[in-house]
């Protein structure tokens, strides 16, 4: 008994933090698609953008707070630059164009070997108290703060779409010429959607390294977006509850499918791709019976009509 | 003194001269009717002086050029309209759609949601009061927790036009008010219409109901085939031979 809790503990704490992080992740999506209905398939981009940030700026000497401010800083900074010339592209060709963007990224950080060591990856770099939270509890330490800064942002995220301000990006995701008509200045609104929801992936990524404690360019592969897609799908679009609960279930499955290849005749390989075709499975019949998700709202829903 | 002035306007789609070479002038305080036979270009007239679509020609509102301006400052500058087909918010609820219109709310700068909750509080109290008023007066306040999609055709009519009034429009584009709304409540939008044009308030509507827009108009324009084929006062236009024959089938 006293084995298999000194067994399971670390597992779920791990299960935890993946969770934390990936929650966070698909919150600043959840923002971007959920609230204001912008198709973001770049969103990775902002992830790598917040981890590099934050262990470069670590590395050449900066204090590590400075830097996760530097990182969530950036990242906003480079949603405002993708913004401004794709925001008033119909949804499918900005979809397309974010998902151009954080692959060219993604090679940009493979390849400027001077900058980022490229597929070298960096490790080494600085992580929160390490000095002073003894190694056998750091992964509880970092649980701990990472489900306060979950929290935090939850709580923002809540305040801020059932504001006025979370009322026009609402008449935005519906029909853009409404608040046009009202008076409201429709761009600037879904520049700050995008640029707040890119902060908030830059701060994930900066919690994304710090746990794995090793950055290289291919953690940053476009899958990592589409994960957060399915955590929102899975969880309810537009509601960030239900992307907190999505990214749990998400991360669980995926946890706990590890071990399933000692029950099921397959290689470590084919178990992978096994368990995307169950995923796959399982939000098409999410789609035919709870098309809304978990919590989210069927009145609500962005893709019916 | 003219609150909106429009000179040769001309809109074409390719071949097709949506609007070609219109020209009118509206009096601050007065309502002016729009009518026409369908295609005659009175809606591309509407997207084209609310911003929603360019043109050539110059349209000056309330002594500012407005043909460059995208919609929502045209807004700002105090012009609403509405749209033909009715274009409530149907994800939201009735009350939330009234509530979005408003403008200068602080609530909708992301730094007054944190750096002045108390205002934003107060205003919002002030808004939903509001909304509630003018939901009243459009005979649907006791939908305002349901969602927009919710509604019929005709109260998401009544919606959009309460949504307008939250503004506070200097001037207001009405895209047929008339249709596929009940008779008791057309005549009390008639009497409402003219009731905020004595307090001063401008109306540019399209209608096609002929006996109602010429009850509350003090002017009307007759539209065909995108140019303005006739212009004056109700009685005047009911007297033309050519409107008559073009729009009536040369019944009346």
């Amino acid at each position: 008994m006293i084995e298999y809790v000194d067994t399971l503990l670390p597992y779920i704490t791990t299960i935890l933090l993946i969770s934390s992080i990936y929650a966070i992740f698909s919150l600043g999506l959840n923002l971007e698609w959920g609230f204001t209905g912008i198709i973001n398939f770049g969103h990775v981009a902002f992830l790598a953008i917040g981890a590099y940030t934050t262990v470069m700026f670590n590395m050449s000497g900066f204090p590590l707070f400075l830097s996760v401010i530097a990182g969530i800083v950036l990242s906003g900074f480079f949603g405002l630059l993708l913004g401004i010339p794709t925001l008033r592209l119909r949804e499918d060709y900005l979809a397309i164009v974010t998902i151009g963007f954080s692959e060219v990224l993604r090679f940009i950080l493979l390849n400027e070997q001077w900058l980022t060591r490229g597929p070298f990856g960096i490790h080494g770099f600085e992580r929160p108290l390490q000095d002073v939270i003894p190694y056998q509890h750091y992964n509880t330490f970092l649980l701990i703060l990472y489900l306060v800064i979950l929290a935090i942002i939850y709580l923002s995220l809540e305040r801020l779409v059932r504001s006025p301000w979370g009322r026009v990006l609402k008449s935005i995701r519906e029909d853009e010429a409404v608040p046009s008509a009202l008076g409201k200045n429709v761009f600037w609104y879904r520049l700050q959607s995008l640029m707040i929801g890119s902060a908030i992936a830059g701060l994930a990524g900066a919690m994304l390294a710090f746990y794995i404690s090793y950055i290289d360019p291919n953690t940053f592969k476009p899958i990592e977006t589409f994960h957060a897609w399915i955590i929102i799908i899975l969880g309810g679009t537009a509601s960030n509850k239900g992307t907190i609960v999505g990214a749990l279930v998400f991360c669980t499955f995926l946890s706990v499918t590890q071990f399933t290849n000692r029950f099921l005749p397959f290689t470590a390989h084919q178990m992978g791709a096994f368990r995307m075709i169950v995923i796959g499975l399982l939000l098409m019949l999410l789609m035919m019976y709870k098309p809304e998700g978990i919590f989210g709202k069927k009145e609500e829903l962005a893709l019916s009509d | 003194m003219d609150i909106l002035s429009v000179k040769d306007l001309k809109k074409h789609f390719g071949g097709v001269k949506a609007v070609d070479g219109c020209s009118i002038a509206i009096e601050t305080g007065t309502v002016m009717g729009l009518i026409g036979p369908n295609g005659a270009g009175k809606t591309t007239m509407f997207n084209l002086i609310s911003g929603f679509e360019r043109g050539v020609g110059e349209i000056m509102f309330k002594g500012i050029r407005t043909d460059k301006l995208s919609p929502f400052k045209i807004a700002r500058c105090g012009m609403v309209r509405t749209f033909q087909i009715p274009r409530a918010l149907t994800k939201m609820t009735v009350s939330e759609n009234l509530m979005l219109a408003p403008k200068t709310q602080a609530g909708e700068r992301i730094w007054d949601v944190w750096l002045r909750p108390r205002r934003v509080r107060e205003q919002e109290r002030q808004i939903r009061e509001k909304s509630r008023d003018i939901l009243e007066f459009f005979e649907i306040s006791h939908l305002g927790d349901e969602y927009a999609g919710a509604l019929s055709g005709g109260q998401k009519k009544l919606l959009e036009m309460a949504r307008a009034m939250m503004i506070d429009p200097s001037m207001m584009l009405l895209d047929e008010p008339f249709a596929g709304v009940n008779p008791t409540l057309a005549r009390k939008i008639s009497r409402y219409i003219r009731e905020l044009r004595d307090d001063g308030m401008t109306f540019l509507v399209i209608e096609h109901d002929i006996p109602a827009i010429t009850k509350i108009s003090d002017r009307i324009v007759f539209m065909n085939e995108g140019k303005v084929m006739a212009e004056g006062e109700p009685a005047e236009i009911k007297r033309r031979r050519d409107v008559l024959e073009v729009y009536m089938g040369g019944e009346g």
